[in-house]
């Protein structure tokens, strides 16, 4: 017979939860009082000694013993004993499940806390200058594993860029051949392709978590528009930065400008419309029904359309850049990637200045 | 032999001004001219004979952002509607008539929609139209089509 360990394995499942603690001490307790029927070890004293029928007679056996007649009720006992073992087998056995069911919940109300409390967490800009700690990895991890991935990439290419916008410093301050300020210059273009190479591919996983800018610092993100900056703004600020620059050059810039804002208004017009037809699609059909799946399913296709926005807006942002460095001089180029960097280290230490501002308490 | 492959064509109304929007909805809501039915040849002679045609799914929103481009520099496209299920036959059905002289689309079925056909010749997706409207080369390819006049 199993009783005595059975009682033991919920309490070995469950860890240290009250409810397991109870059974545990409710299993003592019947051990003491001696129940009969949960005693294996009695029942099987009693089977071994049935000539001695003196000591069937004391314990609290419900079989009655008849001295004469052993051999027809022995089969009778041995049911009722089985039976008497099902039933508080069930007992037990049902005991059990209340109390792992009180466990779940518990547990249940536990986890959606912990989820909310990091989700303001995050929120809260857990983001320290473009960086992310890596217990969000982690928990990334768990999520979606092109995010995860994606995520590790940034780090590693923001040390990289840093690294570059060093590398520009002092290849503008030096007096460098404008063939190696070429290289270094080319080297900066590419690491920002490599970018959207990295969330083009992180779109095909998860085109929400691109378009809400997550990786990015809090003051970065005020700036999104389809999941990265505006090459219009990138421009203005750009612009600035590169006095004096010839007659041809402004005209170019000019032509620039306006070409990436009729882009951009194509794009954000095209956005409007996607929103128009998802929000159509939900809404078909009578709303309060109940039943909605097939609308769902339907908007669900439609909003596919979203990877190709973002890829759409990173190929304007990658060929408004390519653009640029044909109009601008060699060493320009390295003025305007280096100003572009800083620009965004700012928006960097912004945030962290935000995050860690002190407030009044809500 | 010739299929009759489900197509809708619509001229737009003259784009008023850059910015516009009412040629665009006018398209959109099905309000502007004329309906033909697409076989094989009526595409052939529509691509040969004007100087803009975008082929695109229904309520694209891609195909939108094309037409709101090349609204924007004063052109008038000819939008044909491909119907939902048939793009397959009539991507083949665009291949054919690119004839494979222009290898900007990626040749044969690497065409996408929205595609865009300028001068009787395909000219590529979104991504073509992007660049060369950044690069300034696509004002001069539109002028050569004869869709645009200073």
């Amino acid at each position: 017979m199993d009783f005595p360990s059975t009682q033991f394995v919920p309490s070995r499942m469950m860890g240290t939860y009250e409810p397991i603690h109870q059974i545990g001490m409710w299993g003592e307790n019947f051990k003491s009082i001696g129940n009969p029927s949960i005693s294996a070890s009695v029942i099987v004293e009693v089977d071994n000694k049935l000539e001695n029928e003196s000591e069937t007679a004391s314990h609290e056996m419900p079989v009655p013993s008849c001295k004469h007649d052993q051999e027809a009720s022995k089969p009778f006992d041995k049911i009722q004993r089985r039976l008497a073992q099902n039933r508080e087998a069930a007992r037990k056995s049902r005991l059990r499940k209340k109390a792992y069911v009180q466990q779940l919940e518990s547990s249940r109300l536990k986890l959606i806390q912990l989820e909310k409390e990091l989700e303001q967490a995050r929120e809260q800009g857990l983001y320290i200058g473009g960086g992310l700690e890596a217990g969000h990895l982690g928990f990334s991890g768990v999520v979606n594993p092109g995010i995860a991935a994606f995520e590790m990439e940034y780090k590693h290419w923001m040390q990289v860029q840093n690294r570059q916008l060093g590398e520009l410093r002092t290849a503008l301050n030096a007096q460098i051949s404008d063939i190696e300020l070429r290289i270094v210059v080319e080297n900066g273009m590419s690491h920002y392709f490599e970018l959207f190479r990295m969330k083009s591919t992180v779109a095909k996983a998860d085109v929400f978590y691109v378009m809400s800018g997550t990786w990015k610092t809090s003051a970065e993100r005020f700036f999104s528009w389809i999941g990265g900056f505006r090459p219009s703004e990138l421009l203005k600020v750009l612009v600035a930065q590169l006095d004096p620059l010839t007659d041809q050059q402004i005209f170019e810039v000019c032509n620039l400008k306006q070409s990436c804002q009729q882009a951009e208004d194509a794009l954000s017009q095209g956005m409007e419309k996607l929103q128009e037809t998802v929000s159509a699609t939900l809404a078909a059909g009578q709303l309060g029904q109940g039943t909605y799946f097939p609308q769902v399913a339907m908007a669900m296709e439609k909003l596919e359309a979203l990877v190709c926005f973002v890829n759409q807006a990173d190929h304007l942002r990658q060929e408004t850049l390519q653009q640029m460095s044909h109009i601008l001089t060699t060493r320009q180029a390295a003025r305007g990637l280096l100003a572009l960097g800083e620009y965004i280290q700012r928006l960097q230490d912004l945030s962290t200045l935000w995050a860690t501002h002190p407030r009044e308490p809500a | 032999m010739q299929e009759a492959i489900p197509y809708k064509s619509y001229s737009t109304t003259t784009a008023t001004a850059v910015g516009s929007r009412s040629p665009l909805l006018n398209f959109l809501g099905g309000g502007g001219g004329v309906v033909a039915n697409g076989s094989e040849s009526n595409i052939r002679k529509l691509v040969e004979e004007k100087a803009v045609v975008v082929f695109g799914r229904r309520g694209c929103c891609m195909c939108h952002v094309v037409m709101r481009l090349l609204l924007g520099h004063g052109v008038n496209p000819v939008v044909c509607e491909v119907e939902e299920g048939k793009e397959e036959a009539a991507i083949g059905e665009l291949s054919r008539i690119d004839g494979g002289g222009d290898d900007d689309g990626g040749g044969g079925g690497g065409i996408q929609l929205p595609a865009v056909f300028v001068g009787g010749k395909m000219f590529g997706g979104l991504d073509r139209v992007m660049s060369t409207h950044i690069s300034g080369e696509l004002v001069p390819v539109l002028k050569d089509a004869g869709a645009l006049w200073l």
